[in-house]
Formats: structure tokens, sequence, C-alpha cells
């Protein structure tokens, strides 16, 4: 079993791990089932050892696309996904499980082992539901529950002597570890437990429920056949992603488990508003409370800890808690309990970020502190590294080797957002401006000055924390060092006491003057443009906007249709009405004018308007159904060429005539099932180079392309939006596109685009201290040297994924910086280079990596290289890397840094428990899925090439909000969150 | 003959010959020297030609038309035909015919007659229009502001001055070509074509949306039935004068100059090439047959795209002849390919090419000729588009009345000639058809190849020269008396103004002459200005078509065989030489050609010379020799205005003379005229006979300015003044700086080394009677 488990998680022998498993679990359970506790705990631990045991998981994954099967057979593997997740969504359908299991408990033991088929599946959903409770108890314990939660790890290492306390260590616990500052405190009991964690949170709970878990071990098993029942509860209820969760989680009724402890991660949250929090989880938690107080040991349920950890709490907590075995998610027991008779979906708990903002401070004493998750509600206070908006690692302290990474089964890498939206509460970036000299930089490797370069002599001279040289400092820019050895003057000087600041760029960072705020629109008028009205939305959406376009002169503005021509509009004229001219060679295409093509914005604000009113009508008889999308680009690029800009395209069909045309390839694929089979992915790749070549030549002119797709029909994302890819610009997707709906939509998001706060004509490179190194970039923009990104447009949304790797040993105890410099233009035509300065601290202990693992990057990491992926291998082997990515981490928790305990038991790490269920999430969701359209997989990894962490997971783990009876917060958490999003 | 000649050197034929007698063989026509040839003025009008409004009669095996010289049998109904001997009988409807009732073309005045043809026959409305005729503006856009306005300017006039139902179409170029889509309603469009891009007719027809498969409905725009042009679409592009009067007036008003920056030290990029494929390709959109003429307006070379004449840098020069000859014009070639192809299409259409440019420097009217003559296109090569010479000649092509150019289209000219002579070709504005028949010869000179050609565009005034040749064959066992005339026919088939399809017939006969018999004959029948234009009309094609041609050298070799076999002398005894009067003006012609512009090229650019030969080449004989050796007129108080030795010696202090070179006409005002002028004696009553002699050469030159196409340009100078260079170039100077002492006061001399008519004589006496 045990081998099983590390390899066989992968897939091996999925059937033979079901049934190991099962033994698997039992034996998990049984050790966990000290902890007995709540059956609900243990469900959760069971669930997450069916992780583990994803031994299992493997087939189901094969399997799980079809959720019901999944569900069925895989039930257990694929709920063991949901289980890293587990927490939020299990909730879900986890819950049901846990919650039952607190009341059943007796009996779930019982029915786990006959009753997972049957039974759980019922019981579930009432044990869930129950299990939130716990979660708003334990956020009544608050902390406590979070501790508990921790404790329950310690308790896994102890896993006996530990139970007994976390019971009564919950709250005391919470508010140690937080006052610990968790990271000491949990590290040591974080290793052991991290194994434990997941049954100490059992265990706390359990305590009362140890003798509870051994029927959770069963309950584990249950989970088979939970899922079923799972399934078929949950369904009607819950929303089809959530289902696919659910299913999973059905499957791993522990999941559900971990979801309680999602949801209890929530009420940590809501602890400072425990109602608000209750609405989200907060059915079950409200109902669940109840039953909690019932079932105290329910509450305990470490998985309430845990969860608070996850979201609200999590950064305290996981420092404290380094490691809570989430494996203890085996909601089993609980799940058949309550399950079937109590759960209300509707109740159903699920992830929801504090409403009330945390502050957070970047840096505490001199040390980095680790950031909240991306996903929660903060308030940044620079201390001297980033906001985590702009830069984060994947992991908050830096292994020494690149041995000890690879032993983590971790990434290492960077997500940087450069412009990224601060809060509003938070400082604005402060812009240093030096002068005709530019920022002070080291002259080997060319690093800009930051709070972590050291001066020394009297401050005449300054030490790179980059590459080590020792610089001279520049005359003017000398100051003598105070008695702490900073300089004098540290505090009144941004840029060397914050993370985050803006130089004001000299002449030697120009070629040539700052280039004006370029907006060039091109609009399909072909037939079906006209048609659906997607011509008119744009022209209507653009019509609007054009007040909303930077002011002065330097904005200028063009505009152009095309449908099988290219018609331009001279808008400088000094007459009545416009000049249409035409481009009609789309082989070969040209500008048709030099100047007056693209003309300043308050020389032509009238002639565009009219000439917008005027072009839906101008073309509403049109029979001409070919579009020249790649010509007429080609053409509009020609007439920016000389200034560069941005390029915005609105496009409604496939392109058939011109340069860069393209063929219905999905019908093609369609006809001949075979082929489409065996070459699938190929269809998500660009049809040819022609657009490739064409993207990079717009790069390198400052182009920045974004496309508007309206449309109802295929399109061939995958070959256009090479363009938007490369240009650092991004396509919007309205499909399929209804003149009814979809204008306010495209407006709105039209707006955004120019309104967010964005640059022009950017380079981008990072760079790192000695001993790490950049090993690629992904993201939208172009490359051209190895070592920067060049970004023709570079907004607020626009994260760049930066992979690292090791090529020399750190020193134990130094810290790592990394520096990322992006030099960009302003709309108003200013040169800035915006640096931004991560310094964290190396170390040579494992347990240190998982405990400051960042979940959301990590998982961010994952997406978006299988969204990488996905165009280049069989769909099959996507879904197995993304998998094995997440094994391979649990694997390496468990066997390096997890007791001995279990075998059968997953056992997550704290900071990582929820990566099963995002990683399950990830696999059901369009990009990797075979059963879509071509262009809606092709939208979904395109879109996520460039997607933010805050908003990475909400793509495949959507959040549910019941809006008939939201309070004033969530709405305007909603508001806020949409407005981000769309 | 002669007396004829004196009145109308060209009668109702229009057709002057070299020879009016020919000789029998090919050995004796070689040892004229001077070629047989024919000039023709297809369609000059003249009032005593009659117009037939039915369908002429042909031969049925030589498809000559019944003419005046046919032998007919009244009884019979039978008419022979005079060129292959064949017996017609006449068709039913001719049955009235008798001796005292002959159909116009049989009367023996009538040898031209004019036939109104039906092309189209329409019985509802027979005198309706058929197809309108096309004008598709072609403007240049790269030039200075001002010159731009007066290029406008011109244009508006001229649409002004089209018939209302003439379909106007308007391209404009700089960088790019813009073709204007004047039928459409919303709002101005144009449609934009590369400069730098050869462009085929195809593509032009599809990108205007004209091609076949492009041809679909185009909704909105109104549905007009412009005489058949609807199902094409073309209507969008070309509209009728009175209905786009106002937006083509508009569109100029809004139309700047080229916005394509031009970098500094660089001609700004202009694609004359492309914009006439472009509107070549528009006009093709048009139904076959119609009459189209493109009219380009050009303010510079072309530096873009196909037909470049040269590079954009500044410090390259247009090619010059000096780089011709040393084929140090590396864009020459292609571009006179390109424009070759350019002719081959327009005259496949059936349009014409016309070529306004002004511009100080070089337009490239040399690499454009070859398009402009095959098309029988018009060209007027101006300084500015300001200058007279531009504005007056621009409105008289569409100025209606009796000044009018009488532009008619689609031409197309047969010859039909008797047996034994041939075709060799030939030059003037017509492309060959290559119909090749028993009369064509086998050397070629000119349009060759063939008997048929093509004048997409004619007016009244255009000449041809046809060169003959005779059959090799030994031709003295045919009995002399049988046929001792000779008979020419000249069909000319044309679309006039009003779009009526006409069939002009010229039928003219000559004799043979024995000369080896008879030279006297052969000495009465030389035409010696014909003669002069013709042998002007060869040196001009063999100096652009034969490498290291010396003309010079040839004209004097042929002049000196002439005077050797045509003289009258004593055998190495140059004080014998004497002339016949027939013969004595052509050496001085000779003289005056040797040093004209069509042989003494380096003074002009290449594009100068093009326009001078193109202009040789199509007008009549008395203004071709004018342009070779011009005439000129002196005023004085105390004679009527009479003409005066083209001498240096003519001038006198108290003279006006009037030049007229045909390119210019040069008012000259003796020193003391301009004196007295200058201190206003005209303008004092007492003077009035002064006032009148001011006014007398600057009235003959109007009249002069009035008749002729292009119009010249007029200078009016002072003696000494730097403009008298105009009439010094062209006097024979007999007074230089190397005998300035034994001129009369009051006259002149000329700074040159060129040998004086005087000293050319002594040399040609001496070369002709040497044995």
């Amino acid at each position: 079993m045990a081998a099983p488990v590390p390899p066989g998680a992968p897939r091996p022998g999925a059937n033979a791990r079901q049934q190991s498993p099962h033994p698997n679990f039992n034996p998990n359970f049984q050790t966990n089932p000290n902890s007995l506790a709540d059956n609900m705990q243990n469900m959760n631990l069971n669930r997450p050892h069916s992780m583990p045991n994803s031994g299992p998981r493997p087939s189901p994954f094969g399997q799980p696309p079809p959720f019901p099967q999944s569900s069925v057979t895989a039930g257990f593997p694929v709920a063991s996904p949901p289980m890293s997740r587990p927490g939020p969504p299990p909730g879900m359908v986890g819950r049901p499980a846990v919650i039952p299991a607190g009341p059943l408990q007796s009996t779930l033991p019982a029915n786990v082992p006959p009753g997972r088929p049957v039974g759980l599946p019922v019981s579930h959903p009432l044990p869930f539901g129950s299990r939130p409770p716990p979660a708003s108890l334990s956020s009544s314990t608050g902390g406590a529950v979070l501790p508990s939660s921790a404790f329950p790890s310690s308790g896994v290492s102890s896993a006996s002597a530990a139970p007994p306390p976390p019971g009564t260590r919950p709250s005391s616990f919470v508010s140690s570890s937080p006052l610990t500052g968790g990271p000491a405190g949990p590290m040591s009991s974080a290793r052991a437990g991290p194994s434990s964690n997941g049954p100490p949170a059992v265990g706390a709970g359990a305590l009362p429920g140890a003798p509870q878990f051994p029927p959770p071990a069963i309950v584990s098993q249950p989970p088979v056949g939970p899922p079923p029942s799972m399934m078929s509860a949950r369904a009607p209820a819950q929303a089809p992603t959530m289902r696919s969760v659910l299913g999973s989680s059905a499957v791993s009724s522990p999941q559900t488990p971990p979801l309680p402890s999602a949801s209890s991660p929530f009420p940590a949250m809501t602890q400072a508003r425990p109602p608000p929090p209750g609405s989200p989880y907060g059915p079950q938690t409200w109902s669940m409370q109840p039953q909690q107080g019932t079932q105290p040991p329910h509450i305990p349920g470490s998985t309430h800890a845990q969860p608070p950890r996850m979201f609200g709490m999590p950064q305290q907590a996981l420092p404290n808690q380094a490691m809570t075995n989430i494996p203890p998610a085996l909601g089993q027991p609980g799940a058949p309990m309550s399950g079937s008779s109590k759960i209300d979906p509707n109740q159903i708990p699920r992830p929801i970020p504090n409403a009330t903002p945390i502050v957070y401070e970047t840096r505490h004493g001199n040390s980095a502190n680790p950031p909240p998750p991306a996903t929660s509600d903060y308030i940044v206070r620079d201390t001297g590294n980033c906001s985590p908006r702009y830069m984060r690692c994947t992991i908050n302290q830096i292994p020494c080797t690149g041995d000890l990474l690879t032993t983590s089964a971790m990434q290492l890498a960077l997500l940087v957002q450069p412009m990224a939206l601060p809060h509003p509460s938070e400082d604005p970036i402060q812009v240093v401006d030096f002068g005709e000299s530019g920022p002070v930089r080291c002259s080997r490797c060319k690093g800009y000055i930051n709070p972590f370069m050291k001066f020394i002599d009297q401050g005449r001279k300054f030490i790179c924390n980059l590459c080590g040289f020792t610089d001279d400092t520049p005359r003017d820019y000398h100051c003598n060092l105070g008695p702490d050895g900073r300089r004098r003057d540290a505090d009144e000087r941004p840029e060397l006491c914050r993370g985050t600041v803006e130089f004001v760029a000299s002449k030697e960072y120009m070629v040539r003057d700052p280039m004006p705020a370029v907006y060039f629109f091109l609009i399909d008028v072909s037939m079906n443009a006209v048609q659906t009205g997607a011509t008119a939305a744009a022209c209507s959406a653009i019509n609007q906007v054009i007040s909303d376009l930077p002011e002065g002169t330097r904005t200028q503005v063009g505009i152009a249709t095309f449908d099988s021509t290219i018609h331009f509009y001279n808008l400088k004229r000094a007459l009545q009405q416009p000049l249409m001219l035409i481009v009609p060679d789309i082989q070969d295409v040209y500008t048709p004018l030099e100047t007056d093509v693209i003309v300043q914005l308050s020389e032509c604000r009238q002639h565009l308007e009219l000439l917008l009113e005027n072009i839906p009508t101008m073309f509403q008889t049109s029979t001409t159904a070919e579009s020249c999308f790649g010509a007429a680009i080609k053409a509009a690029f020609l007439a920016m060429k000389s200034i560069g800009g941005k390029l915005l395209v609105f496009q409604s069909v496939l392109p058939s005539v011109g340069i860069g045309a393209l063929s219905s390839r999905e019908a093609e694929g369609r006809t001949n099932i075979s082929a489409s089979e065996k070459e699938a992915h190929k269809l998500l790749q660009p049809a040819d180079k022609i657009l490739k070549t064409m993207a990079i030549e717009f790069a390198e002119y400052q182009v920045c392309v974004d496309v508007f797709v309206t449309t109802q029909t295929y399109v061939d994302i995958a070959s256009i939006s090479v363009i938007p890819r490369t240009t650092g610009g991004q396509v919007y997707y309205y499909y399929p596109f209804s003149a009814v709906s979809d204008p306010a939509k495209l407006y709105n998001d039209l707006r955004w685009n120019i309104t967010r706060p964005q640059g022009f004509e950017a380079v981008m490179r990072v760079r790192c201290s000695q001993g790490i190194q950049v090993q690629d970039y992904s993201g939208n923009f172009c490359k051209r040297i190895p070592t920067d990104v060049d970004l023709a447009g570079i907004d607020c949304d626009k994260c760049i994924l930066v992979t690292l790797k090791h090529d020399d040993k750190l020193q134990d105890g130094s810290e790592c910086g990394f520096q990322c410099a992006l030099l960009y233009t302003t709309v108003y035509g200013q040169r800035r280079i915006r640096v931004t300065n991560l310094s964290l601290p190396c170390t040579n202990m494992l347990s240190n990596l998982f405990r400051s693992a960042d979940l959301d990057t990590q998982f961010t990491c994952f997406l978006k290289q299988a969204a990488i992926e996905i165009p280049t291998c069989p769909l099959l082997q996507v879904r197995d890397h993304v998998t094995n990515l997440c094994i391979n981490i649990l694997l390496s928790y468990r066997k390096f840094c997890a007791t001995v305990s279990s075998t059968g038991q997953l056992i997550l790490p704290e900071a990582l428990k929820l990566l099963p269920l995002y990683t399950l999430a990830l696999i059901k969701s369009r990009g990797l899925r075979n059963d879509g359209r071509i262009d809606d997989r092709s939208f979904w990894f395109n879109y996520v090439s460039s997607l933010s962490t805050p908003l990475a997971i909400p793509l495949v783990y959507p959040r549910m909000f019941a809006i008939h009876n939201v309070d004033t917060k969530v709405i305007k958490f909603l508001v806020g969150l949409w407005s981000k999003v769309f | 003959m002669s007396e004829m000649a004196n009145m109308d050197p060209e009668g109702i034929d229009a057709v002057r010959m070299t020879w009016n007698v020919w000789p029998r063989t090919k050995v004796e026509a070689s040892k004229c020297v001077i070629p047989l040839a024919a000039s023709i003025a297809p369609i000059r009008p003249h009032t005593d030609i009659p117009m037939l409004p039915y369908a002429p009669l042909r031969c049925k095996t030589c498809s000559a038309v019944l003419n005046a010289f046919a032998r007919v049998d009244f009884m019979a109904k039978i008419w022979i035909c005079p060129f292959c001997y064949q017996r017609n009988h006449f068709p039913p409807h001719y049955a009235m015919i008798s001796e005292t009732n002959l159909p116009g073309e049989l009367y023996p005045q009538y040898t031209t007659v004019q036939y109104a043809l039906q092309s189209f026959p329409d019985p509802n409305n027979s005198n309706a229009p058929q197809l309108p005729p096309v004008f598709v503006f072609v403007l240049d856009t790269c030039m200075i502001e001002e010159e731009l306005e007066f290029v406008k300017s011109a244009m508006k006039q001229a649409i002004g001055l089209l018939p209302e139902h003439a379909l106007v179409g308007f391209v404009s170029f700089g960088t790019q070509v813009q073709v204007h889509e004047l039928g459409f309603s919303d709002m101005s469009k144009v449609y934009v074509f590369r400069g730098s891009k050869e462009i085929s007719r195809e593509q032009v027809l599809e990108h205007l949306g004209l091609g076949s498969a492009g041809r679909r409905p185009t909704v909105g725009y109104p549905k007009v039935l412009h005489n058949g042009y609807a199902n094409t679409g073309v209507n969008r592009f070309l509209l009728p004068a009175s209905d786009c009067e106002y937006t083509l007036d508009t569109l100029l008003d809004e139309l700047q100059t080229d916005q394509w920056p031009v970098q500094a030290g660089h001609r700004a990029s202009r694609c004359t090439g492309v914009a006439l494929s472009v509107s070549a390709g528009l006009l093709a959109a048009c139904l076959p047959g119609t009459g189209a003429r493109i009219i380009a307006l050009v303010g510079g070379p072309c530096t873009e795209g196909p037909g470049t004449i040269v590079s954009k840098d500044l410090s390259e020069p247009v090619r010059s002849h000096k780089d011709l000859d040393k084929d140090a014009a590396p864009y020459f070639k292609k571009a006179v390919k390109f424009y070759d192809s350019l002719a081959k299409q327009l005259v496949s259409q059936g349009h014409v090419l016309d070529l306004f440019a002004s511009a100080l420097d070089q337009v490239g009217v040399a690499e454009m000729k070859v398009a402009v003559e095959r098309t029988g296109g018009l060209v007027v090569l101006a300084e500015s588009f300001g200058h007279s010479v531009f504005k007056d000649s621009f409105k008289r092509v569409f100025e209606d009345g009796e000044h009018s150019l009488g532009l008619c289209f689609n031409g197309m000219l047969e010859i039909n000639c008797s047996k034994d002579i041939k075709i060799q070709g030939v030059i003037g504005p017509c492309t060959s058809l290559e119909k090749k028949g028993p009369n064509v010869a086998d050397t070629v000179i000119g349009e060759g190849n063939t008997t048929a050609w093509k004048m997409c565009g004619l007016n009244k005034s255009t000449s041809l020269t046809v060169l003959f040749d005779l059959s090799s064959t030994e031709r003295s066992n045919v009995p002399g008396a049988a046929n001792s005339q000779f008979y020419l026919q000249f069909l000319t088939s044309y679309q006039d103004p009003e779009g009526k399809t006409m069939l002009r017939v010229t039928t003219v006969t000559r004799q043979w002459v024995d000369s080896t018999v008879s030279s006297e004959e052969l000495l009465r029948g030389f035409d010696q200005e014909t003669a002069a234009v013709v042998m002007a009309r060869i040196t001009s094609l063999k100096m652009e078509t034969e490498e290291g041609f010396d003309a010079t050298r040839w004209l004097d070799r042929n002049l000196i065989r002439l005077c050797s076999k045509f003289g009258d002398y004593r055998k190495d005894d140059p004080s014998s030489f004497t002339l016949n009067p027939c013969f004595s003006l052509f050496p001085q012609f000779m003289f005056n050609l040797r040093r004209s512009q069509f042989v003494q090229v380096f003074n002009n650019s290449p594009d100068e010379t093009a326009y001078f030969r193109m202009l040789l080449n199509r007008e009549n004989i008395t203004n071709a020799a004018v342009m070779i050796q011009p005439s000129l007129i002196s005023y004085s108080f105390n004679s009527l205005p009479q003409p005066a030795l083209l001498d240096v010696a003519s001038i006198s202090a108290d003279r006006i003379l009037l030049l007229d070179s045909y390119f210019s006409i040069v008012v000259f005002h003796g020193m003391t005229i301009a004196q007295w002028r200058n201190m206003g004696y005209q303008n004092q009553p007492e003077h009035q006979a002064f006032a009148e002699l001011l006014q007398a050469p600057q009235a003959d030159a109007q009249m002069i300015i009035q008749e002729r196409f292009p119009v010249p340009r007029l200078v009016v100078c002072d003696q000494h003044g730097s403009q008298a260079r105009f009439l010094l170039a062209k006097l024979n100077p007999s007074a230089t700086y190397n005998n300035s002492s034994d001129i009369a006061a009051g006259s002149d001399i000329i700074f040159t080394d060129d040998v004086s008519l005087q000293v050319f004589f002594e040399h040609l006496q001496r070369l002709a009677v040497q044995s």
C-alpha cells in the first residue's frame, strides 16, 4: 500500500488502488480513528487518505470527466483531489457527509464500510452540513479553531496525545498560534502536525471523536459509497462546476471534511464577522452549529480550524501550523450521519474572502512577512518588500539548493503583476526622480537601488543585494550611516524603504520620445457582424468610451472597418464629412495615408462620433460575408507603426480572406473523427505562422492588440489569439453573441480596457540574487532576448509567470532578493521605471518550504503551466501532469515531513491543503476537458496565460453566492469582485 | 499639282506623298534616295467631303471599298475593283444606278467620302448617342500647393465643358493611388492602391469590386442604368458629368497635396505608373467599344513602383540623353517596358492615354511616349500648370466649336493598295493590328507587319506617315500601258465625338513612271516639303530605335546622294552645280533639320525630345515643316509683313520679327523699336502707326496660337534681351563673332561655331559633284 501511495498516487493501479485504498484507509482511519473524534473530521482525514490513495485517483481522473462514473468508481480517488482543496469546494458536497457524521458518527462508522456505497452519500450531506457548523463554532472559538487544527497537526505527530488536548486547546491554541507567530510553534508541531494535523484536527475535535475516528476510517471507505449518493443528492442543488467538485468531493466524502475546514476558514474570516462568513458557508455553518453544539467533537473538527486558516486566517494559521494534515478529512462518518436528512444544498459553505480587509505589513522587524492569500481582501503597508499584489513567490522561503527544491516537488516561481491595482486604502507608489543621471544602479548587474542594498564604509559604498558587487556611492547620493547600519536618510527615501517605487526615466532610457496614447479601433462590418448587431454594439461601445480616453493633446485615435476590404477613415478633414479610404489589396496590405488616419482626439471628436453612428447603417445592406481580419490588423498596424499604441479589434466571423486567412478547422476535424481524436490538440495550435510573424512585428513597433470576439460561430481563437498574446493584449470572447445581452458587457469591458491603469512600450526584467536565476517567463508578451520581455502594452490585469532555477547554493539564513524592473510609458507620456523588490529568507529546511508555500501562487503556477501544455500535448497527458504535480508535492511532504503515523492516511501540508481540491477543479475546468468547443478551450487557456493570481482560483473553482438574501457587505464584495474580473 | 499645293496642299484627300510619281521598280525606287511615303490625315475635315448615310460596298476579294476609280458597267450592274480587278455585282439597292444617277462614292471629285455606320442598330432611337465617352482624370498630387490649385481649377473648368452625358471618373495619386468612388452618397469614398506594386488588370477589377466574382449587387447605390453599364458596377466610379460635377468640385476643393512625408533631399514618391495601370484597369470594366480617355495630369517624375524613371534621391538627376547613350539610365528600359505593356492593354481596350505634364524637371515623357503614341493620346509638356501652354491647351481639349480638336475614338485605319506596292509601316500615333496580307513588306519601319492599324484616339489633325516599298519582282514584263496608274485606298473607321461610328474612305491614284526613261517626270513629282518631313520622321525613329545611329551623317549622306542623282553639274566642278527648282529648298530643310531639336538632342532633355518627336509624327506636313524650319516674318514701318530669311541678318533695330518654330512663337523687337516702346510712344495718338506696328505681330501670333494644339509658348522679347535666345537659336549663323567685322549696323551676331548655311552649301556642292 505504502508503495502504491507514493507512486500509486500517480495512477499506477487505479483499480488496485481502489481496493487497496480501502485497506489503507482503514489503517489510516484506524490510526486516526483514535481521534475518531469527529466522524466528520475523520471523514476528512479519510478523504485525504483517499487522496494519497490517489493511487486510485488516477483512475478516477481518467474517468473523472464523466462525473457520475468517477464519482462512483473513482469515488475515492475523485474525492481525493477534492481533498486537497476539499476545504471549500467539497464543502459543498463533503459537508453534508460530514454533518451527518457528527450525529451519525456511530452509525457512520458502521455504515461506513458497508454504508459507503449507499448510505454514506446520503448521509454525507448532512454531515457536511454539520461540519460547517463546527466551522462556525470554531469561528466562535475563532482562533481556537485554527489552532486546534494546528494542534491537530501536532496532535497527529503525537497523535494520541494531541488529540485530547486539542479539544481544550483549540481556543488557546488558536490564540497562541497567532500570537506565537505560529511559525515556531507550528514548525515543530507542524511537521508532525501535518500528518497529524489532519488527524489532529480531527483529533481535536476528535478527542471526543477519537472513538469516532475508527469509524471515520470506515467512513473513509464509505466515501466510495458516498459519492453516488452525493452525486444524486447534490447534483440538483449545486451548480455544474460545483458538481464536478462535489462529485469528487462526494466520492471522497472525506473531502467534505476539508470543506468544512474550508468553511471553517471562512468562519475564521468571519470571526471578524461571523455572520457574513456564515452566509457563505453560512447556511451550513449555521445549521451546523446547532449540530456542533450537539457535537462538540465535530467542532473541534480540525477541519474547521483548518478552513479558517485557509481563507481568512490562513496567514497566521499557516505560520503557526505550517503543516496541518488535511488528510483527516474524512467526512464519511459525518456524511452518513446527518447527510441525507439535514443538508441543505443552499447552505453548503463556500470559501469567501474576508469582507473586512486585513492590514498586512510586508516586512516585520527585519524579515519578510508571508503574504495573505491572493484572493483575500487586504491592505498592504509596504515596509520594504513589495506588495504581494505586484509580485509573489510560490514559496515564501527560498530553498538553499536546487536539490531541496526538487525534493519538495514544488515549483519555484514568481507571479509578477507589475501594474496591479492597489487597494484604495493603500499608499500610492512613490515616484522618485534622480534627475538627469537616472536612478542609482549596480554597475555590474544593473540592479536598481532598493532597500536591500547594503551601505558600508560610512555610506561610501554599497553592496548589491542581487549580485553582491560593491559599488561606490555616487557623490551626491552619499549619506552617513546611523548606528543601526542603515543610512540616516533611509526612511525619507522611498527607494530605500519601500518595496515598490517608480523612478522617472532619464533620457538614456528612451530611444525616442515617449509615445502618445494611441487608440485604433478596427471594426468588423461583414454581413454577419452587421446582422447580429455586433457592429452596432462595437460602435456604440466605442462611442461611449471616447469620453473616457485620456484627456489632452497627446491622445490620438484612429478607426477602420473591414469586411473583404479594409476601410480607413480620414477624420481630419476641413469639410463636412470624413473620407473613407478603402484598401482593397488584402494579400499585401498597406496603409492608405501616412498621417491623417490617426489624429488627435481633440481634432476629430465630432467626426468620430458621427462616423460611429453612421457605420452600422452604412453597411446595413452589405452582403459581403468574408472577413479579412488578418489583413485588417496588418493594415491598421502599418498605420500605427510609426508611433505604436493600442489596437482594439472587434471581430465577428472567421477570417476567411486575405493575409492570415483561416479555415474552419473545427468542422474539418469533426468530419474526420479519427484524425481529430489523435490530433485533437492540433486544433488548439495556431493554424500557421503568418499571424505569429505578424504579431512579433507588431510587438516590435509597440502595437498592443486586444481582440473582442463577438461571434456566433467558430472563429479559430487558437490562431487569432496569437496576436494579442504576443503583443501584451488579450482576447475578449462573447459567444454566442447576443445583441440583447452582450453590448452592455462589451461596453463595460472596453471601458475597463481603456481606463484601467496601463502603460505602453514596456520592457520588463526580473533580476535575482546570485544563486537563483530566471528560467523562463510566460504570459502575454514578446520575448526577443532571453532576459527581457517586451510588452507593447501592459496593464493592471496582466500577470507574468517567472519560473526560477538554482544555479548555485544559497546561504541559509541569508535573504534572496528579487527585483522586477518595468520600464514603460504612462498614458500621459511619461517614461517611468517601476521597480518591485521582494526579499525572502533562504532555508535549508524542507519543512519550512512546505510551511511557507503559497497555495494561490502555486496553484496559479500549475494552472498556467497546464495552459501552456494544452495546445501541445494530448489532453490526457496534461491532466496526468497536473495531477502528478499535486501528488508529488503531497508525496514529498508525506515522505519527508509527515510523521510515520499512517500509511493509508492522506497527509496534507497545512499551507497546501486545498491544492488537491483545486487540482481537481482544474482538471475539470473547461480547458482540460475534451467535450467543449475548440474555441471555448482556446479562449480558456489564452485567458489563463495572463490571468492574475487573485482571479485564477475563481476561474477554476468558482464561488457561488446566494443573492436572494445577501447582506450589504457581500454585495459590496461582489461588486468589488466583478469590477476586477469584468 | 503645285498650284493645288499652294492653295491647300492636302486637298480633299489630306494625302501628301514624297513622290507623286513612282518609279516602277524597287531598284529605281531605292535610287531615288527619298523613300516612297505618304502623309495622311485620316479624318481631317473638308467641306467637300460628302457624307453617305449607308454602308459602303466592298470588293469581295480584296475588300476595298467602291470608289470613284472603279470602272462601272451600268448595264450589267457590275463594278470592277481597281485594286484587284475583281468584278463585283451591285447589290439590289444599287439597282437605280446609271450614268446619270451615281451614288456619292462614284463621283469623280469625291475621292474621299464618309459613311455614317450604324454599329448598334437601334430602330427606336437611332439618334441617341450609343456609348457616351468616358473621361478618367488622373491627377498627381505630389506638387506644391500653388501648382495643385492651378491644375484643380483647370480640371474644374474642363469638367464644366464636358458634354453632360460623358462619364467622368477621378483618380488621384501620389505615394499611393486613390480611386474615387463618385457614386457613393454616404461620404467621400476612395479605393487606395499602393504605389509600389505592379497590379494587373484583373487585380484592379477585383479590388474595385468590378471583377466577375466581385460583381455583386451593390445595394445602397443608386441603381441608375447608365447606358448599359449598370451591370458591371463601374457606374459607381464613372458618373455622367452632369451628375458628378458638384461632387467633383467639392472633392477637388478638399483634395490636398500628397500627405506622405518627403525626406529632405528627396523627391516626392509618385507612383504614376500604378496610377495609370489602375485607371486602365478601371476602364477595362467598361463595355468594349467604349471610347475612353485617361487624362493624366502629371507634375513630376515617377519615383515609385513600376514606371519609375529615377530614384527618390535628389542627388541623382533624371536621365539625360548622355545617360541613355551610355546606357547609364538604370530605370529607363524597365519603365519603357512597363509602359509598353500598358499601351498594349489600352490598345486592346481601345482606350486613350493623354498626358499633360507640367514640371520644371522631366516627368518621364520619354518613357511614357510609347503608351501615349500607340493609343493616339494627346501630349502637352509645360513648365507649370499655371502656364498658358498647359492651361489653354487643356481647355482646348474639351472645348467645342471652331477650334475644337474633334476628339474621336476607336479609330481603325486600313490601307488597300495596288498590287506590287508593299507597306513597310506607319510612323505616327497608332498601333499595328498585325493584319498580314500580300501588301505587307518584309522590312518594317515603325508600326508595320500589317495593313490595319488601331488608333484608339484621333482627332481632326492627326497625321500618319505611311512608308511604302515596291515588290522586288521584276515587272518589266507587265505591259506599262495596262496600268500606268496605281491606287491607294485609306479606310478609317472611328467613333466621332457624339459616339457615332463613321468610315472615311480616301482613294488616291498616282502614276507609275519609268524613271530610267524619264527622270524629268520623276523630278516634278517630288514634294520637297513632305520629303523633308518624312526624312525628319525617319531620322527620329532611327535615332530612337537604332543603336549608335549617327543622324547627321546619315542625313548628309542621303542629301549628297540625292544631289548627286538629281543635280545638274559637271563632275568634280562644284561651281557648276545647280538643282532643279523642285529640289531647291530641300538642302536648306536638311540644313535646318540637322540643327533642329530632332537631331541635335543634347540641348534638350529626353522628355522634350520625346515630346517634340511625338508632335512631329502626328502633325501635318505644313506644321511639321515649321518644326524643322521655322518661319520668320518681318514687320516694319515701310512694308507689309513679309517673310524674312531665317538668318541672323534679318535682325534689324527697326524691325519686329515674328518667329514661328511651332513649339514657341517669338515676337522679337529690334533695339530701336524696343526703346520706342519703352518710352511709350505707342500710347501717343500721333504715333498710332507705331502702336499698330507693335500690335500686328502680336495679333498674328495669337492667330497661330489659336489654331495650334498644343498651344505654343509665346515669347515676347527685345533685341539683346535674354529671351532673345529663342530666336537666335533658330537663325542661320551667317554672322558670328568670327566674321563680325562685316556686319550691318543694327543687325546682330550669334555666338556660335556652328556652320552657316553658306558653308554647308559649299560643302554639299563639293561632295555632290565628286565622282
